[in-house]
């Protein structure tokens, strides 16, 4: 290969435009290595953010051919390979608001954050004077978690704040409450915990792409599967997500299958299965996808499937 | 107009801890200024740890042996006042940082965790895992949220404006509407980090480190302390400078030549690797001019090995290290050792402070913390874990500072700062309508190439004076740049342009500070003058500048208790 060519999604407030630029191709240097040599040599007239150049501040998110990437730890070389073309498209990250070219804004992003009080309640057992006794196993809970730098990309990545209205949080403002919520140190998880549950925490659909983009590969799904059950063990069982759930879990455990046939109804109710899911049903019975008259059977394996359930339930207990 | 009575500009660890004491008074109007959104600060770089004699991990340490050690490390340049208050007050910090949540490893017994580090007596460098810095700046940055502290985010500071030694407010630009506005203030703290930038890529330094603050108020009349000391830190990466944190050597790294020798045993007999950064980057650079490194000239380096450490260790305590090394070298430290050269990393001078208490400067209104200030704690050489130390303690009480100017100072005067907004409207108008003339890369690239060849680890009159003449002669070019960019939005390409001329600015002053310190001291190596000189030269340099003159003049440095000596390790 002998050049590479970057498309790049220009916008300077009011009009946005594809503007092509071409560098030669040179061996193991990263995506910020480019965009520093197009505003230095090519284009000034470009803009993007980037500080330390090694994957600590967050800066450097941008979205590169569909995805989002850190562009001061992602190696050039790599995307031509997965994407096998010396074509690279680029945008800002997405699920933001643009400010010019690549630069996106955070502010809004801060203010949606303040709601799930990101900030330590300390508990009664330290003071500021003293600070706190932590053991390595509670600190170890933490540590992941703290690792996040706030770059974007797994909110650039979420596919349910692409389709959300807006009531959605980012992910990293979720795994910030959780970083509260395992804290020894903190005193109230449940004022961490609330506004998630009531900013739809069950409609993360585990599409995984926050996590397998992460640069710091923190496990957010986990965290989300972990902040959900906290809110059952806090009562919160009568929502939707949390009926959806249970539904899953009675299905399985006595059927070792989900029968799709009354789950709308545990998760919706009766009322609004009737009203909004009878349409659907009817175009899903006449394609052949369910059938109404048959009876649920349990499969072959269903004992295997409970001992499991009651193997997960000892553990959890002790 | 904008009015507010405290103003902190700079929001890493001590733009953020100032601005959190500041606004605990409720009845003052507080904001925080940055170029860039906080948690981009480059604190959040700081990998290794923070210094704070706890005593958790060995009983027999003390503040006392704290300040000993920082002043034997300064090479006794240091202000002993400063440093005695520092160490003082640093182990209540780190339990107030504990409170605000910042996850530090532990002991086994629950207590925050303690590494040996560089020049220290004792195991007392505070951490968590290899990422300290990101820890403290993101706990800091949270704390703010829930005191309800005023960000400007993206608000690019342009100028100070002092008039017959008064305060009056600044100008700062809207980076992301171009829009320059006036600010009066009745205090301002100055918080804007380091300037290693002067070396542009030989740097462990984040981009945007351009010394905006430290250059603003050179330019406003306060001089400049001690600013001939940079810090170069041993073990950046050979192929591009970044920092792989002292906690390398702390959990105890070799340092190899092409012999596949330990070669600190020449230069450190006693403390090895663990000696301090002046000293170990200029053994390195011994080993490599001695023909004892690997490759040739620019790209020279010499080896670190973890290997013996184990995978374990490695994994637990220094896990981004091994992944800067694996994703910028190519290297696993599990595997093989990493490839090294050093790197500038810190600069010890800065805004002269002339109260470590207020971190006041010589002009009522205006205080200083972090790197950007100079109290002077670190003198000639700064010990690793030090510096996060000295921005949260230092912050604190520039914020405490800063409230009390802010209380008994009025508003100063609005057609001053008008003035002076106007002034950068012009400039603004101009730079963006100029098609032509000298590119500012050049210009940058230019000045880095001189500072590093002639102004780096080892020092001579001669190769300075080159120097000297060429950032003079960039300075002029400075005057005839164009930037290349119409826009008002974000126009990265005007800042860019600001930045460069924070940088020559201080570059300068860099130089004529060096080539006026006849002696060898701490960081400060002179081929042509290899000895420390105490008759001569125990003294500070303050650097004023008078319009385009740069004027120097010397001041005693305050020893309390410890005589200088002879620094060995």
């Amino acid at each position: 290969m002998e050049n590479i060519t970057f498309r790049i999604r220009r916008y300077d407030g009011t009009n946005t435009w594809v503007q092509e630029y071409r560098l030669p191709y040179e061996k193991g240097k990263t995506i910020l290595w480019a965009l520093t040599k197009i505003k230095d040599e090519i284009d000034p007239t470009l803009n993007f953010t980037s500080a330390c150049r090694h994957a600590i501040c967050g800066s450097c998110g941008v979205k590169v051919n569909g995805h989002a990437f850190l562009a001061c730890k992602t190696s050039l070389d790599k995307l031509l390979e997965t994407f096998d073309t010396s074509v690279l498209y680029f945008e800002p990250l997405g699920n933001y608001d643009v400010v010019r070219d690549l630069v996106v804004d955070w502010k809004p992003k801060m203010e949606k954050m303040k709601k799930v009080k990101p900030w330590l309640l300390p508990s009664r057992e330290g003071s500021k004077e003293e600070g706190f006794r932590q053991s390595k196993q509670q600190f170890a809970k933490i540590s992941s978690s703290t690792d996040c730098i706030l770059c974007g990309i797994c909110a650039s990545e979420c596919g349910q704040l692409a389709i959300n209205d807006g009531g959605y949080l980012e992910p990293f403002i979720i795994n910030k409450a959780y970083r509260f919520v395992v804290d020894s140190r903190d005193n109230a998880p449940e004022e961490h915990i609330r506004p998630v549950l009531e900013n739809e925490l069950w409609k993360c659909i585990h599409c995984m792409q926050c996590v397998s983009k992460c640069p710091k590969e923190i496990p957010l799904t986990d965290e989300i599967a972990y902040l959900r059950k906290e809110t059952m063990k806090m009562g919160e069982v009568h929502n939707q997500g949390a009926r959806h759930a249970y539904a899953f879990y009675h299905d399985v455990k006595k059927w070792g299958r989900l029968n799709e046939m009354t789950l709308p109804v545990k998760t919706d109710g009766m009322v609004t299965t009737l009203r909004k899911r009878i349409p659907f049903a009817y175009r899903m019975i006449v394609k052949g996808k369910i059938n109404p008259l048959r009876l649920p059977k349990a499969v072959k394996g269903i004992k295997g499937v409970r001992k499991i359930y009651q193997q997960v339930e000892e553990e959890s207990k002790s | 107009m904008l009015k507010y009575d405290v103003i902190v500009v700079g929001a890493g660890g001590a733009g953020m801890m100032a601005a959190l004491y500041a606004s605990k008074d409720k009845n003052l109007r507080v904001a925080c200024l940055s170029k860039i959104f906080p948690t981009r600060s480059h604190t959040g770089a700081a990998q290794g740890g923070i210094n704070a004699a706890m005593g958790y991990r060995d009983a027999t340490d003390s503040p006392e042996k704290h300040f000993r050690d920082t002043v034997k490390g300064s090479d006794f340049l240091a202000d002993q006042d400063a440093v005695e208050y520092f160490t003082a007050n640093m182990p209540a910090i780190i339990s107030e940082l504990d409170y605000y949540g910042v996850p530090f490893s532990r002991d086994p017994n629950g207590r925050i965790a303690q590494r040996p580090f560089g020049g220290a007596s004792s195991p007392r460098t505070c951490y968590s895992a290899d990422k300290t810095g990101h820890v403290i700046l993101h706990a800091l940055y949270e704390q703010c949220l829930k005191n309800n502290v005023e960000f400007l985010d993206e608000w690019f500071l342009l100028s100070l404006v002092v008039a017959d030694e008064t305060f009056h407010g600044l100008v700062a630009m809207n980076i992301k509407t171009g829009e320059i506005h006036p600010f009066l203030a009745k205090a301002v703290v100055i918080a804007t980090g380091g300037f290693g930038r002067i070396y542009w890529n030989r740097t462990t330094n984040a981009i945007n480190m351009t010394g905006d603050g430290t250059a603003a108020c050179f330019n406003a009349g306060i001089p400049l302390k001690d600013p001939e000391f940079v810090q170069f830190h041993p073990t950046g990466l050979a192929s591009t400078g970044i920092l792989l944190s002292e906690a390398c050597r702390g959990e105890g790294g070799y340092l190899i030549n092409r012999e596949g020798e330990r070669f600190m045993k020449r230069y450190a007999p006693e403390k090895m690797e663990l000696a301090p950064r002046d000293l170990v980057s200029r053994s390195i650079e011994m080993e490599i001019k001695a023909g004892r490194g690997f490759g040739q000239g620019l790209e020279a380096y010499v080896l670190m090995d973890l290997r013996h450490l184990g995978k374990e260790k490695i994994m637990e305590r220094l896990p981004q290290v091994r992944e800067l090394a694996m994703d910028f070298e190519g290297v696993d430290l599990i595997e093989e050792p990493v490839p090294i050269r050093p790197s500038c990393h810190y600069m010890m001078g800065g805004i002269h402070v002339s109260d470590y208490a207020t971190l006041a400067t010589p002009v009522e209104g205006i205080h200083a913390a972090g790197e950007c200030a100079c109290v002077s704690i670190h003198g000639a050489n700064r010990l690793g874990g030090n510096s996060v130390a000295d921005v949260v303690l230092f912050g604190k009480y520039a914020g405490i500072g800063a409230r009390e100017s802010a209380k008994k100072r009025p508003f100063g005067l609005e057609t001053l700062v008008i003035k002076e907004a106007k002034k950068w409207e012009s400039k603004f108008a101009t730079m963006r309508n100029k098609t032509s003339g000298i590119r500012l890369v050049d210009i940058r690239n230019k000045m880095a190439e001189v500072m590093w060849n002639y102004v780096g680890i080892f020092r001579h009159e001669q190769e300075m004076r080159v120097a000297l003449e060429t950032i003079d002669q960039l300075l002029n070019d400075y005057e005839h740049a164009y930037i290349g960019d119409p826009a008002l939005r974000y126009n990265t390409a005007f800042v860019h342009y600001v930045e460069i001329g924070n940088l020559l600015t201080l570059a300068k002053a860099v130089v004529l500070g060096a080539i006026n310190r006849k002696e060898s001291r701490g960081s400060h190596a002179r081929a042509d003058y290899p000895q420390r000189d105490d008759e001569n030269f125990l003294k500070h340099t303050l650097i004023y500048k008078r319009g385009d003159r740069y004027e120097l003049k010397y001041l005693p440095v305050k020893i309390t208790k410890y005589p200088p000596e002879e620094r060995k390790y």
